[in-house]
């Protein structure tokens, strides 16, 4: 049966790349329990329509789409969606481990927690991933200039921040929350 | 001061930039310090931002370790993984004595005992003679 056989290969590779989807899930939603109810409800989209999977692509790649999707589909039946992308800034913090040193790169938490979601998930994609521009693009469903612009703005954001220099312009590291089909031409 | 933008010098901490444009941009930033010290700045907040995603999976794998032990640990008086272990090695040891008392599967090959024997009831046939 060709559905037994997708599920043989998609879940096994799922549970697998379990942390990082939790990862994903948390920094997207900026909160834990926001993030597994977002994942859980994402994987269950998944196995149901894993036929949709195509052998040959990474599955990390196809696996971060479906998240990401169903995030966008539920924003988007919500009343007041920039509402619900707020930040609690105690929640975000909470979804960093602090290691033996007791150590907690506040400055750089408190920049994440203060960008936009796509923004976000364009550093974890690119930084904490490592995955190209094109992967990342794929997955945020933007071009890959999109993500190039993105990243030379939050870049220079953060470095202005964590050195002495003054900080970029507001406007330029202010984004939408919906897709920005007409970004990377602006 | 040479002018280079954000935009290249991203693009080369993060090793998107060809060989060509790599070599003249390391000229550009031995001979000019500010220049340096922003691209030294750039890789420092990249390496901050590297080490934060990884204490976010940290956390996120301790969470999947720690499931992992509560699972093989649960049972009801000793943990799963013992009990299952003692019940297969008593197993193992219970059909070695058997067999060793002559208890073992009974064998039906040639050279190895008789087959069993089967014997079908025979039922008349009814005779057509009148």
């Amino acid at each position: 049966m060709q559905a037994t056989d997708h599920y043989d290969s998609v879940r096994p590779g799922l549970v697998a790349m379990l942390p990082r989807l939790k990862r994903f899930a948390d920094v997207l939603a900026a909160d834990r329990a926001a993030g597994r109810s977002l994942l859980a409800r994402a994987l269950q989209y998944m196995l149901a329509q894993q036929y949709l999977y195509q052998r040959g692509t990474a599955l990390d790649v196809w696996a971060y789409s479906e998240l990401y999707r169903q995030w966008r589909h539920e924003l988007s039946s919500q009343s007041e969606p920039i509402a619900q992308a707020r930040v609690d800034d105690k929640r975000f913090g909470a979804l960093f481990h602090i290691d033996e040193d007791n150590y907690l790169d506040a400055p750089v938490i408190a920049f994440l927690g203060g960008l936009p979601p796509q923004q976000r998930l364009t550093l974890l994609l690119v930084y904490g991933d490592g995955f190209e521009h094109e992967d990342a693009a794929r997955i945020l469903d933007v071009t890959p200039e999109t993500i190039a612009a993105r990243l030379v703005r939050m870049s220079a954001a953060l470095t202005d921040r964590l050195s002495a220099r003054p900080p970029a312009q507001a406007a330029a590291i202010v984004e939408t929350l919906y897709p920005e089909g007409l970004e990377a031409s602006q | 001061m040479t002018e280079l933008s954000d935009e290249l010098l991203v693009a080369y901490v993060d090793g998107q930039l060809a060989r060509k444009q790599i070599r003249a941009v390391d000229k550009v930033l031995e001979q000019d310090d500010v220049l340096g010290a922003r691209a030294d700045a750039l890789k420092h907040a990249h390496a901050r931002l590297e080490a934060a995603f990884e204490a976010i999976l940290a956390g996120e794998e301790a969470d999947v370790s720690a499931a992992k032990l509560v699972d093989e640990e649960d049972g009801f008086w000793v943990p799963w993984r013992t009990f299952k272990f003692v019940v297969a090695s008593a197993g193992l040891i219970a059909a070695l004595g058997l067999a060793a008392l002559g208890y073992g599967w009974p064998v039906s090959a040639p050279g190895l005992g008789s087959a069993p024997q089967f014997e079908l009831p025979v039922t008349p046939q009814p005779s057509n003679a009148n």
